[in-house]
């Protein structure tokens, strides 16, 4: 008896609060709130599972034969042997191995222990599941062509069948997600909607919260303090869902081919990480990536094309001004002459402008440039701008005429009513998706259907004659030609 | 070769003495490199490494800055006799340094190899010349101390910053200091709170008493702020009877 006493383990209580805690997500040991022996009595329980953080790889004989190991980092999933470092650590006084791939979510070394929890599934207790009315809010009305997508979207979904969207930039994908995404929460199923970029993620959630009113939803970027982790809905960068594990039933990727998602294989990883197995997932894209599109055109891929944006006008097509050798221009302090008139003309017309470069120094001196040439309301923006958020909030009330940027806003961000330039639109950074995307910021809204959108170049590249293609084979295949 | 910190390919120029050299170690790229301030030795200050030129020249007394003034007036200096620092410190190195000490990432430790070693040889020749022109009776080469930091510290950081610093220099590492009591970090602390006088967090190790015993000892630590760490590192250092005791940072805050 009094053996029995003693290994009764913890009150049930605390076995709820590991499983709050632990449920769909992976944490290194050391972030936890928990102590060991908790964690170790629900290992004993067969309630939480725990995992080296870094585990050798051994891919092929030979590695096996010249005995030089290999590393692969079970959080990020990172095998670049690069980023892989020793340290004489602390913690278990021998050498480890630590990725410095993910090194900022917490680093990872070879005695660290990732946790989650395999125990029982925690009962679902959502107000809004035994709701009668729609969940979604939204009043706007879907064309025929979104409302088809959507129906096919829901029913792919449904299936458990992943889904591609193919439609063009401003042809309102965000709203057509709507349908499915109710009918998935109704379900009872947790839902994330991932997105490459803070940007994004900060203009989406305010647009869902509104849409879905009653139903808890958390937003996690870079800098955003969201602790509410059980919410069903989830709006997130890729980067954060690395923290997730076996948690999400379904999962829409929006913008996939932009830039981190298809460069860097972590956020894939995390993204497959943070599902449930067999979980569908929908990608929505202006410009696929050619592995989905291969995919979608050779039907293994269950799709939709739309090539008409919701207010049924087509996409403005780029044109080309060749400006000479704007870099040199830009560095001797001048501004190109052409680029000037235009943006002249257009503050004439009171409009907006974006104007997109391709480097951070470029944006700095443009910027510069402009100011000094007498342009009023001149901003630039770039990735390690710390107001940026607040430069980009002032651009879309009005306080300021034109904002040179970087890349970094080349998708999701909607601005009625703006024009667009691209400064050295040569330049090896902006590939034909980049360019389709920039375009695609003109023209998004129904009472400014279309506007200017100019390449200044020096020379035409095959990137910029493609991106042209493709907005013209859009256009046709949206019946204006 | 990648840039340690920031991750660019960027390639070396190339040089005669890169070309002839022997594959380099992997460091910083050269932008990064642009972005860290050196420290000139002809213009720091003779007792604690910091850049004069930052200053204004009224709170300099021959190359002396006024802190140090002050250190000397307050006689708690004892065998502590002078600091050596790399870089100034500045907003870049305060990335850099957040990555390698709070993130844990001490490969970073690679990059600054090359300028440690190169600040470890000058005082070595500094300290050569001294006894050629009979200014001090001992040759002796330094033992090399790293900072220590507390058990508690090491668990939650996961590798001591100072040790590994001191593992560039390609010298013994003797770890003299054992840090007894836990404190609050440092970092965390104003210069007030830095400055007030306490008892020595710091131990020497009975076994190696034998060894600095009338030898010169160089501390290693990453950061000089107010200097009051090595000053207490030195108080127990003293108990070991050194010859004297001066120590090398990599930034001077």
């Amino acid at each position: 008896m009094l053996l029995l006493s003693r290994s009764k383990g913890l009150p049930p209580n605390d076995y709820a609060n590991v499983q709050h805690i632990l449920h769909g997500r992976e944490f290194r040991a050391e972030e936890l709130p928990l102590s060991e022996k908790v964690i170790k009595d629900c290992v004993k329980k067969g309630y939480v599972a725990v995992r080296s953080g870094i585990v050798p790889l051994n891919e092929s004989v030979l590695d096996l034969l010249t005995d030089r190991k290999k590393w692969l980092c079970a959080r990020c999933g990172n095998r670049d042997q690069e980023t892989f470092a020793t340290c004489t650590c602390g913690r278990c006084r021998k050498n480890c191995i630590y990725c410095r791939h993910c090194l900022t979510m917490g680093i990872v070394r070879s005695c660290t222990k990732l946790v989650t929890w395999c125990g029982p599934e925690p009962a679902l207790h959502h107000r809004f599941i035994h709701q009668n009315g729609p969940l979604c809010v939204w009043d706007g009305t879907l064309s025929d062509e979104q409302s088809a997508a959507a129906k096919a979207l829901n029913q792919a979904l449904e299936c458990g069948k992943s889904f591609l969207v193919w439609a063009v930039t401003g042809s309102g994908k965000t709203e057509m997600i709507y349908p499915a995404i109710e009918r998935q929460l109704k379900n009872g199923r947790r839902v994330v909607l991932a997105t490459p970029r803070t940007d994004v993620v900060r203009e989406l959630l305010p647009r869902m919260r509104a849409a879905f009113p009653d139903v808890p939803i958390s937003g996690l970027y870079a800098g955003s303090e969201e602790s509410n982790a059980d919410a069903p809905l989830v709006v997130s960068t890729a980067h954060q869902l690395i923290r997730y594990s076996n948690c999400f039933d379904c999962i829409f990727i929006d913008e996939v081919d932009a830039f981190p998602y298809h460069f860097d294989r972590m956020l894939e990883f995390a993204i497959r990480k943070a599902a449930r197995p067999g979980a569908p997932i929908a990608y929505l894209s202006a410009t696929p990536p050619a592995d989905l599109k291969n995919d979608y055109l050779s039907g293994k891929l269950c799709g939709v094309m739309l090539a008409r944006r919701y207010h049924g006008h087509p996409l403005p097509e780029p044109q080309f001004r060749w400006i000479g050798n704007w870099l040199k221009l830009i560095r001797k302090g001048q501004l190109p002459s052409l680029l000037c008139e235009w943006l002249r003309a257009k503050m004439g017309q009171k409009r907006q402008m974006f104007v997109f470069v391709s480097s951070v120094t470029l944006s700095r001196d443009l910027t510069e440039l402009l100011q000094r040439a007498g342009f009023s309301g001149t901003a630039g923006v770039h990735a390690e701008d710390p107001h940026r958020h607040a430069k980009v909030s002032d651009f879309r009330k009005g306080k300021i005429n034109i904002l040179v940027t970087t890349t970094i806003l080349e998708r999701g961000v909607t601005v009625p009513g703006v024009e667009v330039c691209v400064v050295g639109a040569d330049d090896p950074v902006f590939d034909d998706r980049a360019l389709v995307q920039i375009s695609g910021r003109v023209g998004r809204s129904a009472e400014f259907p279309s506007g200017d959108i100019i390449f200044f170049h020096n020379g035409k590249t095959m990137a910029m004659v493609r991106a042209r293609k493709q907005i013209e084979q859009m256009n046709q295949n949206g019946g204006f030609r | 070769m990648h840039c340690l910190f920031c991750g660019a390919d960027q390639p070396e120029m190339l040089t005669f003495r890169s070309l002839l050299r022997a594959a380099d170690s992997p460091g910083f790229c050269r932008s990064c490199r642009d972005r860290l301030a050196l420290i000139g030795s002809q213009n720091s200050c003779q007792l604690c490494g910091r850049d004069l030129l930052l200053l204004d020249s009224g709170t300099v007394h021959g190359h002396i800055c006024n802190d140090c003034m002050q250190w000397k007036k307050s006689g708690r200096n004892g065998l502590y006799e002078r600091n050596h620092a790399v870089y100034q410190y500045n907003a870049f190195i305060k990335d850099v340094l957040n990555q390698f000490k709070f993130r844990g990432d001490s490969v970073l430790a690679c990059g600054f190899a090359n300028e440690m070693k190169r600040s470890f040889r000058r005082i070595r020749k500094e300290q050569r010349l001294k006894w050629q022109s009979g200014f001090i009776r001992s040759s002796g080469d330094y033992i090399v101390v790293p900072i220590p930091l507390s058990m508690k510290r090491l668990a939650e950081r996961g590798f001591n910053q100072a040790e590994v610093l001191a593992e560039t220099l390609g010298m013994p590492i003797i770890n003299a200091l054992i840090r007894v009591r836990h404190e609050p970090k440092q970092s965390k602390k104003n210069r007030r709170e830095r400055l007030i006088v306490r008892d020595t967090p710091f131990r020497l190790e009975n076994e190696y008493a034998s060894l600095i015993l009338g030898k010169n000892v160089l501390l290693i630590d990453d950061i000089y702020t107010t200097g009051a760490t090595m000053r207490l590192a030195a108080y127990a250092l003293s108990k070991g009877n050194p010859l004297k005791v001066d120590s090398l940072t990599l930034i001077h805050a």
